[in-house]
């Protein structure tokens, strides 16, 4: 009356064994356990030697109906879709990664119209670093683990323990199949078997007139190396995101300077950075006079470490050289695990400090010089008689809303000093003089109109550079990518085993050759898992050797080759 | 069969659980570590006007106004009578106003102090390593920090002699 399945089959097999819920074929014998099975003349299902996954049993609990859903394939491979169609809507514009100085919430409105916006909107500017995408890479790694756990110790214990005699239907319905009359007695021809087949690098293994052998087992682990492979290349990612693991920042290096590198206790001195270009006669002759070419990128840099107040800002730190060298494109300073890519330049010449002289203007007498540095600067210094006191300094001068000098930015683009100078034939409170360093802004800003109404029309001071060895300035600004990336090993770890489960899995192939001679009928099974061409070949070849000819053909069972 | 599957299971299954967990977690709240409205103020430590180093920890206890300003920003000018006018208003219920100057060397600070005629501390962040923590990008940005250490709120732009003493009262009784 109840046509519904049973909820639980038998799992009792007729040769006495006893298999778990989820079993396709009897893990002794190899007869299908299912009845439609059995009366079907199809190639037997063979993936994991038809035992039961580990995940399959009854009445599964909210734990093993986690575990199952991960442990299926079918959700590996939407979890892998998915993923792949996520990776591409992240490349559909550039990802707000990739840019040094963005203001993300305009950019891509500004740049790519509304798409961009909503792009922008959606999260897709940084859709790598998105909940969802690293949720779905989580449950791929879940999914990883889980599948392959519940599928390598079910199959690992099923092919330690095969069982050398197999139901005649196990045989008779493989991919591989040979029936046909031996007339000899079977231990004999089995044993005589056997010399070949060792040969070929079989490992043969007989009970009475029943033979199994086989080579070549390791390579069904493959699959599984490349996901142990796998798990710890995604483990490495994931560390990634740990302190002082990852680090990537772009910074400007000023020629001379010795910089601090952020969240280190490194500090890198550019001494010199070159650019070259390609002269006209280098170039092929379609590019002369139209384009230009850099040759050579080069920053010598100086890496140092600090070694004792280091965090004190009121204190110098103390520094020791570590490493030196010239760094180039595709040329690093490497100093244990911290790397310096030459990555960008600008040859604006940035003025450090300047040398200026008290000069008489009405009698050409000088007074000698000083050092005037545009960053902290002395406040007093003496020239001759005089005193010079530092009252106001501009480091990019300029007048604002209300006339008033002010600095437009805290860069020496446009330097400006106001001192107050003191000493024989000035008036007592002394004398204010207004000091452009550079040619430009004395003319731009008028210095001398400037100071001829500070001073008065009796002025005779002025400070002037006698020449550009008096000038001091950093010749041009070195940007370097400074990386340090603790986590690539491990990745590079694990891309190895992935290779190497690659190259079990592909060049080598589990083949198995179960035979069964009785009453002077021979029947052998075979099964490989590719390359199933060669296989027949070889078992015609190992057959040919004990005098049984077959034509390679025959032994295709059908069931869609590969 | 398959007694001692389940704690196996179990141990697998939280293992993901708690990697797959900081690793979703880290995405979602913020992987870039600047601070932001509730969460921990990043400790400095920076040179005073006074050639002392000043921590953040100085002021534990305290709520803290914390205003990242440059010379050469005119939002941040205007401002400064704002800044002072609250700091001589709440220096005495336990709030300090305290002015981060990036990176300008001490002249400037100390001639734009008496431009402005301010007298709340100020510590000069001349290797920009405050901004960095903080995140900070546009001038002038204010953080608003409670007794416990925590950003009670992010103020970007000029701030306003009003705003600013709402969101100092709402800093001291919360």
């Amino acid at each position: 009356m109840n046509r519904r399945e049973p909820l639980v089959s038998n799992t009792k097999c007729e040769c006495g064994h006893q298999n778990p819920v989820g079993t396709v074929l009897c893990e002794a014998c190899g007869k299908p356990l299912d009845e439609k099975d059995r009366e079907s003349a199809d190639n037997l299902e063979m993936r994991y030697d038809g035992v039961a996954r580990r995940s399959q049993r009854v009445n599964p609990g909210i734990i093993d109906l986690i575990w199952n859903f991960f442990s299926s394939v079918k959700i590996a491979i939407y979890l892998i879709v998915l993923t792949l169609l996520g990776s591409m809507l992240g490349t559909i514009f550039p990802q707000e990664s990739t840019f040094l100085n963005i203001d993300a919430s305009t950019y891509y409105k500004e740049t790519y119209g509304t798409a961009g916006n909503i792009y922008y909107r959606l999260g897709l500017s940084h859709t790598y670093e998105s909940w969802w995408f690293v949720t779905l890479l989580v449950m791929i790694g879940a999914s990883l683990v889980i599948c392959s756990l519940d599928r390598v110790l079910p199959l690992y214990k099923a092919l330690t323990r095969q069982k050398i005699r197999k139901h005649r239907q196990f045989l008779t319905r493989q991919k591989v199949v040979l029936v046909t009359k031996v007339e000899e007695e079977p231990e004999v021809w089995v044993a005589r078997l056997s010399e070949p087949l060792k040969k070929k690098g079989y490992r043969v293994k007989t009970d009475g007139g029943a033979l199994l052998a086989e080579k070549h087992r390791f390579s069904r682990w493959g699959p599984y190396v490349i996901h142990i492979g796998l798990i710890i290349f995604l483990l490495a990612v994931l560390a990634r995101g740990l302190p002082g693991l990852n680090m990537d920042q772009h910074l400007a290096f000023q020629q001379g300077e010795v910089t601090k590198i952020p969240d280190t206790t490194y500090y890198l001195k550019n001494e010199k950075f070159t650019v070259e270009f390609y002269t006209d006669d280098e170039m092929p002759e379609e590019f002369r006079g139209k384009k230009v070419l850099p040759k050579l990128y080069e920053t010598k840099a100086v890496l140092y470490e600090c070694t004792a107040d280091c965090i004190d800002p009121s204190k110098e730190p103390k520094l020791s050289e570590v490493a030196v060298h010239d760094i180039r494109v595709n040329s690093p300073l490497s100093y244990k695990g911290l790397k310096a890519y030459q990555f960008d330049y600008d040859l604006t010449p940035v003025l450090r400090s300047v040398q200026p002289e008290l000069v008489n203007s009405a009698t050409g007498e000088g007074y000698g010089k000083f050092k005037l540095d545009m960053k902290n600067p002395q406040r007093t210094f003496q020239s001759g008689p005089y005193t010079l006191s530092l009252k106001e300094k501009y480091m990019d001068f300029g007048l604002n809303d209300e006339g008033q000098p002010v600095s437009k930015s805290p860069y020496p683009n446009a330097p400006a000093f106001l001192f107050l100078i003191t000493g024989p034939d000035l008036p007592a409170e002394g004398q204010q003089y207004f000091y452009f360093p550079k040619q430009v802004d004395k003319e731009q800003f008028q210095q001398q109109a400037i100071n001829d109404k500070l001073g008065g029309s009796g002025r005779f001071l002025e400070l002037e550079v006698q020449g550009m060895s008096d000038v001091d300035f950093a010749e041009s600004t070195s940007y370097l990518n400074i990386r340090v990336d603790r986590a690539m090993p491990f990745v590079w770890v694990g891309a190895g085993i992935v290779m190497l489960g690659l190259v079990l899995g592909f060049y080598w192939q589990h083949r198995r050759i179960w035979l069964n001679l009785e009453n002077g009928e021979l029947v052998l099974g075979g099964h490989t898992n590719k390359n199933w061409f060669g296989f027949r070949r070889e078992i015609v070849s190992i057959l040919y050797k004990v005098d049984v000819i077959v034509d390679e053909k025959s032994l295709d069972n059908g069931g869609g080759l590969a | 069969m398959g007694k001692a599957r389940k704690p196996i299971q179990i141990i697998i299954l939280s293992v993901i659980l708690l990697l797959g967990g900081y690793a979703i977690g880290s995405s979602v709240f913020g992987g870039d570590g600047k601070p932001r409205e509730g969460s921990k103020a990043p400790s400095f430590e920076l040179l005073g006007l006074d050639g002392l180093t000043h921590t953040l920890d100085e002021y534990k206890g305290k709520s803290v106004v914390l205003n990242f300003w440059g010379s050469w920003c005119g939002p941040c000018v205007k401002e400064m009578p704002a800044l002072q006018a609250q700091w001589e208003k709440w220096k005495d219920q336990g709030v300090v106003v305290i002015g981060v100057n990036v990176g300008e060397d001490q002249m400037t600070v100390e001639n734009f102090i008496k431009l402005v005629d301010i007298d709340f501390p100020v510590v000069m962040d001349s290797g920009r390593s405050a901004v960095r923590s903080y995140g900070v990008s546009p001038l002038p940005t204010t953080f608003f920090i409670n007794t416990k250490g925590k950003v009670d709120s992010i103020h970007i732009g000029q701030l306003d002699l009003d705003s600013l003493d709402g969101q100092i009262g709402k800093l001291v009784n919360p």
